[in-house]
C-alpha cells in the first residue's frame, strides 16, 4: 500500500481523525516554544527561585474566580520612567504611582517593592514607599536609603546592577513597624510585633473593627501605592521600578508553592515530551528494523546470535533497569533516551524476523530471485517495503510507552534537573503533598497533558489497524 | 522427555538473563566508583565496630591506632578495594545473588535492622501480595468479559471496549492511582489515601485484616483498572481469530451447542497466543506496581525504591534492581510451564 493511500484509510476511521487533529495541536505548540523560550530555561528559570519570587504560592488559576470567592488578582506594575518629577532644590523625587482597583473581600497574599540599577554621584538616593487608601489616609510604609559610596569606588556609583533591590515588604521589620505607626497614629490601635506579623496586607488593605486586637474588615476601592525616588544629582539615574500586589490567583494555571507559574512549566513540557517519544521510537524502530531483517533472512550464527540477544533483553524488567542505571549514571534525558532505545528495539526484531521468514519463503521472493535481483534488492525493495506499514505501526506503538517511561522516571524523582517535564512537575506536586492539601492545578493538568499526548498516537496506532489488516479494512468501509 | 528438555532450554535463557542483568548491575557500579564506595563503607562499620571491641581491651592509644590500622588494611585486602574494581567481579556478582551488600545508609527495617537483606526481604510478600490480588482480579475479569464480548463483535460495548483497552495504553498506572486518591480519598473520603493500616490499628484480627482489605483496595483497584482494558481486549481479540477458523464453523455444522464450541474449540486453542500476551503485560504490570506502591504509600518493594532513590541508598537500590527482576524472571519462568502446558505444539517440535 502506497503512504498516501495509508494515510487516506487512517483518515477514514474517527480514531484517524482525532489522532491527527491531537498530534497536529502538540506539533503546534511545541512548535512556538523555541519562539519564547531560551534553550537553558530548565536551570536559568524554572529551577531558579528568584525568577519567582514575585508569583503568588500556590495559588489557583485565575479563572476559578469565575466560580467561588473572589480572590484578589495578581498585580504586577512596571514602571521604567516616572509618572511626575518634583524638583526642589538639587533635590529631585521621581514619583511613580500605580493606581489599581481592589475589589476582593480577600487582601493581597503580599506586597513587594523592586528597584532596578540606580547610580548616583553625591549623596545615596532615598526610596520610600506609601499607600494610598480609598478612605483617604495614606500610609507610609518604607523609607530606605541605599548604600552610600565605599571609599574604593569612584561616581558614578551603581547599584542593584545584577539584580534588582526586592523588598518583600509583608516580611520586612521596618515595613512592619511603620504598619504598626500607622494604625495606632490613625486608628488608635495598639499592635505587638507579634500581632502585625502575618497581617500586614489585612491591616494595609482594611479598618480595623477592634481596639486592642489585629481584627480587620476589608476596605475595597480604589488604592494608590507610590514609590519615590529621592535624588541628589541631576545626573543620578533609576533605571526601573516595580510595584507587586500578589493575588490569590494567578494566570491560566495557577503556580506552584515556589510560586512558579505552572503554564509556562507546563508548556515548555510539549517539545521535551514530543521529543522522547518520537525521537526514541524512530531510532529504536531503526535498530529492530535493520537486525529484524538482518536476522531472517542472514540465516545461520549472525541469526542465532541476534536472536539470543533479543530473547534476554526482552526478558530484562525495564522499569528496574532504568531506575538503577540512571540512578548511578546521572540523571540525563540524552540518558534515558538512550536506554529506552538499547531496550526497545529487541521486540521488533524478534516480530520482523518471523516475517522475513514468512516472506522469503513465498513466491515474489523467488520470482525476483529468478529475475536475478541482488540479495539486497529484495531485501530492500521487495520485504521492506511489504513490511513498511507494520513497521510504521510499530513506531507509532513504541511512542506513548516511551513518554510513559519517562515521565514515571521522573515521578520517582530522576528527572533531568536542566530540563522541566510534566512528570517533574507531577513529582514535586506528589512530594509537596498537593494531592493530601487539594492543590489540584498542580496535579490534574501535567497528568492530563501526558495521557493526552500518549493517547495520541495510541489513537493514530488504533486507525492504522486497517492499514495492516486488509479484513478489518473492508468492515471498517 | 521433551517437555523437560522445552522447560529446561527456557530455564536456562531466564538464567541467562539473570545473569546479564547481574553482570550488568556489577559492571556499572565498578565502572563508575560505586562499588568502591559502597565497599568502604562496609569496611568503615566494620571499622567502627572493631574500634569498641579493641578499644575494650588495649589500653594505649598509640598501640590502638596501630592495630586498627592493620585491621583496615586487611579488611580492604578481604574486601578487594585494593585491586582494581574488575577483578573483584566475581564476588561482587555473589554478594548481589545473596543480598549482601552491607547496611543501608539511612534506611530500616520495620524492626529497626539496618541490614540491606533484611530491610528487603521483609517488603517482598507485600508486594506480592499487590501484584497476585490484582493480576488473579484482572485476569478473571478479563476472560470473562473478553469471551462475552467475542461472541457480539461490532456491538457498542465492543466498540467501547476496543476503545478503553487501546485509552489504558496512555493511561500510567500512578496517575490513575492519584486520581482515585483525589475523588474516592481526598473529597468523598471513603478510602483511606494510603498506608497498610489505619493509625492507630483497629484490635483483633478480623478487624485487622478488614483495615488491610481496606487499605489495599485503592492500589489493587488502580493495577486492575489499568490493566482490564488491555487484557479483555486481547483475550476478545484472540477468541475471535480462533473463531474464524474452519474447526469452529465445522464444529457448529455439527450441531454442537454454543457453549461446548465456546469452551473446546475457540478458548483451548486461543489459550496459547493469550497466555503469550499475558506474559508481556507482566513488564507493565511489574513496572506499575512500583509507581502505584509510591503513589499509595504501600511499603512493598516499589515504594522502597522510591524511598532509597529520595535518601541515595546505593546498597539498596542494587538490591531492589536485583530483586525485581528475579521476580519478574520467576513469574516468566511459571508462565513458560503454564505455556508449555496449554500449547502440545511446543511440546512435539522440541523433540
Amino acid at each position: 500500500m502506497r503512504p498516501g493511500e495509508a494515510l487516506r484509510v487512517v483518515l477514514r476511521s474517527g480514531s484517524g481523525r482525532l489522532g491527527i487533529g491531537l498530534l497536529a495541536v502538540l506539533v503546534f505548540v511545541s512548535l512556538l516554544v523555541p519562539f519564547f523560550y531560551p534553550l537553558d530555561f530548565g536551570l536559568r528559570f524554572w529551577n531558579n527561585p528568584i525568577a519567582w519570587a514575585d508569583n503568588p504560592k500556590a495559588a489557583p488559576p485565575a479563572w476559578t474566580n469565575l466560580v467561588g470567592d473572589q480572590a484578589p488578582r495578581h498585580r504586577v506594575f512596571d514602571a521604567e520612567s516616572p509618572s511626575q518629577t518634583v524638583e526642589t532644590g538639587p533635590a529631585t523625587t521621581r514619583l511613580y504611582s500605580f493606581t489599581f482597583d481592589h475589589d476582593s473581600e480577600t487582601p493581597p497574599t503580599f506586597l513587594s517593592v523592586s528597584v532596578g540599577e540606580v547610580s548616583f554621584y553625591d549623596r545615596p538616593p532615598v526610596i520610600s514607599m506609601s499607600l494610598a487608601r480609598p478612605d483617604g489616609l495614606t500610609a507610609t510604609i518604607l523609607q530606605e536609603v541605599v548604600r552610600g559610596q565605599r571609599p574604593d569606588e569612584t561616581p558614578p556609583v551603581s547599584r542593584f546592577a545584577d539584580e534588582p533591590r526586592r523588598i518583600f515588604l509583608s516580611g520586612d521589620t521596618n515595613a512592619l513597624t511603620a504598619a504598626t505607626d500607622f494604625l495606632l497614629q490613625e486608628f488608635g490601635l495598639r499592635l505587638s510585633e507579634a500581632e502585625i506579623q502575618g497581617n500586614l496586607e489585612a491591616a494595609l488593605f482594611g479598618t480595623p473593627t477592634s481596639s486592642d486586637a489585629p481584627e480587620f474588615e476589608p476596605l475595597t476601592g480604589e488604592y494608590t501605592a507610590t514609590i519615590r525616588v529621592i535624588t541628589y544629582d541631576s545626573r543620578d539615574a533609576v533605571e526601573s521600578v516595580r510595584f507587586v500586589a500578589a493575588g490569590g490567583v494567578f494566570g491560566l494555571m495557577g503556580t506552584d508553592t515556589q510560586g512558579r507559574n505552572l503554564a509556562t512549566g507546563l508548556m515548555f513540557g510539549f517539545p521535551v515530551a514530543l521529543i522522547i517519544g518520537i525521537s526514541t521510537s524512530v531510532a529504536a524502530t531503526i535498530l529492530g528494523t535493520f537486525f529484524g531483517i538482518l536476522s531472517g533472512f542472514s540465516g545461520g550464527r549472525t541469526d542465532t546470535i541476534i536472536q539470543r540477544v533479543s530473547d534476554v533483553m526482552t526478558n530484562i524488567p525495564l522499569l528496574p533497569i532504568l531506575i538503577f542505571l540512571i540512578f548511578v549514571l546521572g540523571q540525563k534525558l540524552w540518558l534515558v533516551m538512550t536506554i529506552l532505545v538499547i531496550f526497545g528495539w529487541p521486540g521488533l526484531t524478534i516480530i520482523l524476523r518471523s516475517m522475513v521468514l514468512q516472506v522469503r519463503s513465498g513466491q515474489l521472493v523467488e520470482a525476483t530471485q529468478a529475475l536475478g535481483a541482488s540479495r539486497w534488492r529484495i531485501m530492500f525493495r521487495h520485504v521492506f517495503f511489504q513490511m513498511a506499514p507494520f513497521i510504521v505501526a510499530q513506531m507509532i506503538f513504541f511512542t506513548p510507552a516511551a513518554i510513559l517511561a519517562e515521565a514515571g522516571l521522573s515521578f520517582l524523582g530522576l528527572g533531568d534537573p536542566s530540563l522541566p517535564t510534566w512528570g517533574q512537575i507531577l513529582e514535586q506536586g506528589f512530594r509537596t503533598g498537593a494531592i493530601f492539601i487539594g492543590y489540584w492545578w498542580w496535579i490534574l493538568p501535567p497528568g492530563i497533558l501526558i495521557v493526552i499526548t500518549a493517547m495520541t498516537f495510541v489513537l493514530l496506532a488504533l486507525a492504522m489497524e486497517p492499514v495492516l489488516n486488509p479484513r478489518l479494512r473492508e468492515t471498517a468501509a | 522427555m521433551a517437555l523437560a528438555y522445552t522447560l529446561g532450554l527456557r530455564a536456562l535463557s531466564l538464567v541467562g538473563v539473570v545473569l546479564v542483568v547481574l553482570v550488568l548491575v556489577v559492571v556499572t557500579l565498578g565502572a563508575t566508583g560505586f562499588s568502591d564506595r559502597m565497599l568502604t563503607a562496609i569496611v568503615s562499620e566494620e571499622m567502627r565496630g572493631q574500634r569498641q571491641a579493641l578499644a575494650e581491651t588495649i589500653r594505649d592509644p598509640e598501640r590502638l591506632e596501630e592495630t586498627l590500622r592493620e585491621r583496615r588494611i586487611d579488611l580492604e585486602e578481604f574486601y578487594g578495594l585494593d585491586d582494581p574494581w574488575y577483578t573483584r567481579l566475581p564476588a561482587m556478582v555473589g554478594r548481589v545473588l545473596t543480598l549482601d551488600l552491607g547496611s543501608a545508609r539511612n534506611l530500616r527495617s520495620f524492626d529497626g535492622s539496618s541490614r540491606v537483606t533484611d530491610i528487603v526481604l521483609e517488603r517482598v510478600p507485600y508486594s506480592m501480595m499487590l501484584v497476585t490480588t490484582s493480576l488473579v482480579i484482572t485476569a478473571i475479569i478479563g476472560l470473562w468479559l473478553g469471551a462475552k464480548l467475542a461472541t457480539r463483535v461490532g456491538t457498542r460495548s465492543d466498540r467501547l471496549t476496543s476503545y478503553l483497552a487501546a485509552a489504558s495504553n496512555a493511561l500510567p498506572a500512578w496517575w490513575a492511582g492519584i486520581l482515585l486518591i483525589l475523588v474516592l480519598s481526598f473529597q468523598l473520603r471513603i478510602f483511606p489515601s494510603g498506608g497498610l493500616y489505619s493509625s492507630p490499628p483497629p484490635e483483633g484480627e478480623l478487624l485487622r485484616f478488614m483495615d488491610l482489605l481496606w487499605h489495599a483496595a485503592l492500589p489493587v483497584l488502580t493495577l486492575v483498572l489499568v490493566s482490564v482494558g488491555a487484557w479483555t481486549y486481547v483475550v476478545r481479540t484472540m477468541l475471535l481469530n480462533t473463531a474464524q477458523e474452519f474447526h469452529v464453523t465445522a464444529a457448529r455444522a455439527r450441531g454442537l451447542p454454543e457453549g461446548q464450541v465456546m469452551r473446546r474449540h475457540i478458548l483451548r486453542v486461543a489459550a496459547p497466543p493469550i497466555a503469550t500476551n499475558i506474559i508481556l503485560a507482566l513488564t507493565g504490570s511489574i513496572g506499575g506496581a512500583i509507581l502505584t506502591e509510591t503513589v499509595f504509600n504501600w511499603p512493598g518493594m516499589g515504594r522502597l525504591y522510591f524511598d532509597a532513590i529520595t535518601t541515595a541508598d546505593e546498597a539498596v537500590i542494587v538490591a531492589l534492581t536485583f530483586m525485581f527482576t528475579l521476580m519478574y524472571v520467576a513469574a516468566r519462568f511459571v508462565l513458560e510451564i503454564l505455556y508449555v502446558v496449554l500449547d502440545p505444539r511446543v511440546r512435539y517440535t522440541a523433540q
